[in-house]
């Protein structure tokens, strides 16, 4: 026969551990939405309405004036009112509901663009929503080309982007593509139409430099490359539109290139610093590129003449009392005026010319 | 003669192209204008679809980059004899719907399928230079006539499209096939087009 003392236990054991439970079970997590401005009334899982009832929003009791027996009224929701909503029954603190309450609002229609930066490989396009909603959102994207489903393939970053690869080129048929977004509140869409020429936008020229030319204060040498992301330059060429104006002036000047990646600006502002920027477009189809990253540069110009000689032929004839004032000995000494070897004799000797008659009026 | 692959046959074949370019470009720009004039003077909706229409070669093309100098040659050289015979009858259309009342755009429609023509034959040039030699010109006779002035229209906007987008693609054609190095116009020929 069985000894009766442990089953006992067992059973007062097993009792001990049931009430526990349902004392200390949490109740299923809820979520739910709510549209800015609605009015939410949260009730206390399967609790009377009469029941002895706490709330609390993110552990913060919630004042009694919120509620209407054992419900949670709250009127014209905002943003700020999201939250975990917890009710307890009684003073012994049982939890008896708890939701996440998630305040927002149904997407407005989104902001869809397609472009094609690498023709002739495919396009991508991107999307956002004009306003945030503030809670989750999916996006869907189809895209026809006449009959043809085509796949756009989710770019992992970033996030609101996919791209396409061209099946085809050189069609007349038009794309399709809608972009339909969805949340708990609502649902809504875009749809833009396009033909493969029209979107075909290049990224800005990359690496721009401008440097001065040797010699010629007029002169700016700009030269530039293809974007890296243009996969075939050799048989999809580009032309390149360049801007440039010196900084204090406000008019642009610009010139349209057919080929090749640079150009001698021949007309600059002599000593005057230049900003340059480039554009590139498909030879034959699309539109313009935005502009490149700016470069600055100014022109050569010819260095400060070197004034020592000068200045101790002026400080000799000053050293004098005379009235005798020495003749200008620059243009005999100037640089510029210099030719052949015989100048440098003419200036020494005009200095001591100068240096004699200062010595015989002291 | 020079083999297709001599020096100077490459000096001519790049020529060629350049100046096949050149044609090309000139050909878009007109034909696009020309369009425009068209769609106002006809009373079309310039973003109206149009199906399709029987007899006009289509541009797209799938697996571009994969086609061979001779493939390239050929189908544009189809394609511009079909738009010399489909020009051609627009311009007698509009010669008999309108007359003389618009003189501008049948002089339009007469320069552009010179153009045309022209291209054609700058075709045909490249293709001898490749060995091989035009197909010859048998044609398909005259393109199906369009049932209704409406049609006829609608035709119309459709040939000019659809050639303006082969302008493009010729260029392109024209720029691969002047690539140097091999394949640029010998690889092996699909069957000629009749």
């Amino acid at each position: 026969m069985a000894n009766p003392v442990p089953s006992a236990c067992c059973m007062v054991l097993a009792a001990v551990v049931v009430v526990y439970a349902q004392r200390h079970s949490q109740p299923d997590s809820h979520t739910q939405f709510e549209r800015v401005g609605a009015d939410v009334t949260m009730k206390c899982g399967s609790m009377d309405w009469d029941a002895a009832v706490t709330w609390t929003v993110n552990g913060t009791d919630i004042d009694e004036s919120h509620l209407n027996g054992s419900y949670l009224i709250l009127k014209n929701v905002d943003l700020s009112q999201s939250g975990q909503y917890s009710c307890y029954e009684g003073s012994a603190w049982h939890l008896k509901y708890q939701t996440t309450l998630k305040v927002g609002t149904p997407p407005r229609e989104p902001v869809l663009m397609c472009r094609s930066n690498n023709y002739p490989k495919g396009f991508y396009c991107s999307w956002h929503l004009p306003t945030p909603t503030y809670i989750p959102n999916i996006f869907n994207i189809s895209v026809i080309h006449g009959t043809k489903e085509m796949v756009c393939e989710k770019d992992a970053v970033p996030k609101n982007r996919c791209h396409i690869r061209y099946l085809q080129l050189f069609s007349t048929v038009k794309y399709k593509v809608t972009l339909t977004v969805t949340n708990a509140l609502g649902k809504n869409y875009t749809t833009v139409t396009f033909d493969e020429f029209a979107i075909v936008k290049p990224d800005p020229p990359e690496s721009v430099v401008a440097k001065p030319v040797p010699n010629n204060p007029r002169r700016l040498e700009v030269s530039w490359q293809n974007p890296s992301s243009w996969p075939d330059p050799e048989s999809f060429p580009l032309k390149f539109f360049l801007r440039y104006r010196p900084l204090i002036l406000d008019q642009w000047q610009h010139v349209e290139l057919s080929d090749g990646t640079s150009h001698t600006i021949t007309d600059a502002y002599a000593g005057k610093e230049y900003i340059i920027q480039v554009a590139a477009k498909d030879n034959d189809i699309g539109t313009w590129s935005d502009w490149s990253v700016a470069v600055h540069a100014t022109p050569w110009t010819e260095e400060p003449k070197h004034l020592t000689t000068e200045a101790q032929i002026t400080e000799t004839t000053s050293a004098s009392t005379s009235s005798f004032m020495a003749p200008p000995t620059t243009k005999i000494c100037d640089k510029g005026a210099v030719v052949g070897s015989g100048a440098v004799a003419v200036c020494w000797t005009a200095g001591l010319v100068v240096a004699a008659y200062s010595a015989l009026f002291i | 003669m020079a083999g297709a692959d001599s020096p100077s046959a490459a000096l001519r074949r790049r020529d060629l192209c350049a100046r096949g370019i050149r044609l090309a470009g000139k050909m878009r720009s007109d034909v696009v204008d020309l369009l425009d004039a068209y769609v106002e003077q006809q009373g079309l909706d310039a973003s109206a679809s149009v199906a399709a229409v029987e007899g006009v070669p289509p541009a797209a093309v799938e697996r571009w980059d994969e086609q061979t100098g001779t493939q390239r040659l050929l189908e544009n050289l189809a394609a511009y004899r079909a738009f010399r015979g489909l020009l051609a009858q627009m311009l007698e259309e509009q010669r008999e719907q309108l007359g003389e009342a618009d003189a501008a755009l049948g002089r339009a429609l007469a320069a552009v399928l010179l153009q045309v023509s022209a291209f054609a034959y700058h075709l045909e040039e490249l293709l001898r230079l490749e060995s091989r030699g035009p197909p010859t010109d048998e044609g398909d006779g005259p393109p199906p006539q369009p049932q209704s002035v409406f049609e006829q229209k609608l035709r119309g906007l459709g040939v000019l499209r659809e050639l303006a987008q082969w302008a493009v693609r010729s260029a392109r054609d024209l720029r691969q096939l002047a690539k140097p190095g091999p394949g640029a116009g010998s690889a092996p020929s699909p069957a000629e087009s009749p």
